[in-house]
């Protein structure tokens, strides 16, 4: 289950308009702060797959990384109850001069596993991601794609309790599309929670059956997909 | 990918759900789990940063030696200085040296280069410094040898004193670890500067006895000397190696005290913004 309670996100600016912690702030003066979330209480049942959705700079990218534990609220609270397994980027933390194995290893236990386990499970991640070859291969020479399926791989291998997907989906190739698709329901009939965000609204509503409109950082509507993301494209005009 | 460490703090709070579980078997576990995380990160940052293979000892190893090359030159032919064992004195102040500069710049780039995983998962942020010092560590243990072959060369035979260096070798540890701490936050508080902290740092070599013992120095400076921890750190390399004595108490208590106050400092500084970190890489 995932519970906010009024979670804002603050990015500070130094007067060169490049973004500072606080502690820079206070250093150097600080220029302009913006909220990138502001006031965001919802709340995700289990069993429940929510569609992030509305204009570029709405806030979702900035939600999920919360999620993800990337970014700490700086006001509000969060209460996530399970365990995330994210894929934020097309590159999906992998690190570029590593070899798949390597990243998989890396990944596995800064994701939680013990060193042991991460190391048992390289064959799985590696027959999951169908690399191949490929996957002792640094990960610079890997398509997005393949950095998608690798992500995914080492993602699933944690068998968490909570998705947090961005955009990345979009990267997959129609075989790993649905690979995805089945993982995510097959989490949310278990119980899980998956939570995406993109363009692809049909993509979308095949994992999603709930869907939270953000706009300028805050939430505007949460509800059914089928209901909130036709109003959300007549509010821009779109059909 | 996944995340199940999360370190929340106020104004905002994350609270991550963690089962029913007494406090001792949660820091057993957490405790394993932070070595795993370190050994993961470290051995992570050395494929990164230096390769594989073979060439990279030699790399480790060829470092010191060109530095040690270039002032024993220096020392023996430009200053005209007189030194009885001139390669093994500058090899007992590089190498512990490199080890502190070298974690500095690693821990100057420490996040940029983790930039993927830490804008898409939540992990241990707090030991990412010590990473960086571990992973120099093990280029340190290779440069060691040389310390090993200048000793052979000179003829200097080992005593018994270094058995005093395992404690000599915590406190340069500790100390490459408390000024990466600071090292990190400078990274991105002051990314402009990075160049001028790398330069800073390579003065306090020359602001220490690294040329030449303490001994050999005016006395005049030698108080002033003291102040600067890298003094007592190659003064104690050059007890236990060179001259076959126990270290004296303010080599090591000095050393020691910055690193302890490098900590204070920098330490709640590192656990507050680090929460920020994603946000400015």
């Amino acid at each position: 289950m995932i519970i906010a309670e009024d979670v804002g996100v603050q990015f500070f600016f130094n007067r060169y308009l490049r973004v500072v912690t606080p502690g820079q702030a206070r250093l150097r003066g600080t220029g302009v702060t913006t909220w990138g979330l502001r006031d965001l209480t919802f709340s995700i049942e289990r069993g429940v797959g929510t569609a992030l959705i509305g204009p570029s700079g709405s806030g979702k990218t900035t939600l999920l990384r919360v999620l993800a534990g990337v970014y700490s609220p700086d006001r509000g609270r969060i209460e996530i109850r399970g365990r995330v397994a994210s894929l934020l980027s097309i590159d999906a933390g992998l690190l570029s001069l590593l070899t798949g194995r390597e990243n998989a290893l890396l990944l596995g236990v800064l994701g939680g596993l013990s060193r042991r386990s991460a190391a048992r499970a390289l064959g799985t991640v590696k027959e999951r991601s169908a690399l191949g070859e490929a996957f002792e291969r640094p990960v610079l020479t890997y398509s997005q794609g393949m950095k998608a399926r690798l992500g995914l791989a080492v993602a699933e291998e944690a068998n968490p309790d909570i998705l947090v997907l961005d955009e990345v989906h979009e990267a997959l190739d129609h075989e790993f599309r649905q690979f995805l698709q089945e993982r995510a329901h097959a989490l949310i009939e278990a119980g899980g929670i998956v939570v995406a965000a993109g363009h692809d609204h049909p993509m979308l509503a095949s994992l999603c059956s709930r869907a939270l409109w953000l706009e300028n950082g805050s939430v505007r509507e949460h509800g059914p997909f089928d209901q909130t993301q036709p109003r959300y494209l007549d509010s821009v005009g779109s059909t | 990918m996944m995340q199940a460490n999360r370190e929340a703090g106020s104004p905002g709070t994350a609270t991550p759900w963690v089962g029913g579980e007494s406090t001792v078997p949660l820091l057993i576990r957490s405790l394993g789990s932070s070595i795993d995380v370190l050994r993961a990160l470290t051995e992570s940052d050395i494929r990164f940063r230096y390769g594989r293979g073979p060439f990279r000892f030699a790399r480790w190893l060829l470092d010191p030696v060109a530095l040690v090359g270039v002032y024993l030159f220096l020392v023996s032919f430009v200053l005209d200085l007189e030194a009885t064992t001139p390669g093994l004195s500058l090899a007992c102040a590089i190498i512990p040296f490199q080890l502190v500069m070298l974690t500095i710049a690693n821990a100057m780039t420490a996040l940029e280069l983790r930039r993927p995983i830490l804008l898409n998962m939540s992990f241990r942020r707090m030991l990412l410094p010590i990473s960086a010092a571990l992973t120099e560590a093990v280029a340190f243990s290779s440069s060691l040898l040389l310390v090993v072959v200048m000793m052979a060369i000179y003829g200097v035979a080992p005593t018994w004193s270094i058995l005093w260096f395992p404690l000599v070798l915590v406190i340069n540890i500790l100390l490459a670890i408390a000024t990466a701490y600071a090292a990190v936050l400078f990274g991105i508080w002051l990314r402009e500067l990075r160049s001028f902290v790398t330069s800073f740092v390579r003065a306090l070599f020359f602001l220490a006895p690294g040329l030449v013992p303490l001994a050999e120095t005016s006395e005049d400076v030698q108080t002033l000397l003291r102040l600067n921890p890298l003094t007592g750190l190659f003064e104690a390399y050059r007890d236990v190696f060179m001259d076959g004595t126990r270290p004296a108490l303010w080599e090591l208590a000095f050393p020691l005290a910055a690193a302890l106050a490098l900590l204070v400092i920098f330490l709640p500084l590192y656990r507050s913004e680090q929460r920020q970190f994603a946000k400015v890489i």
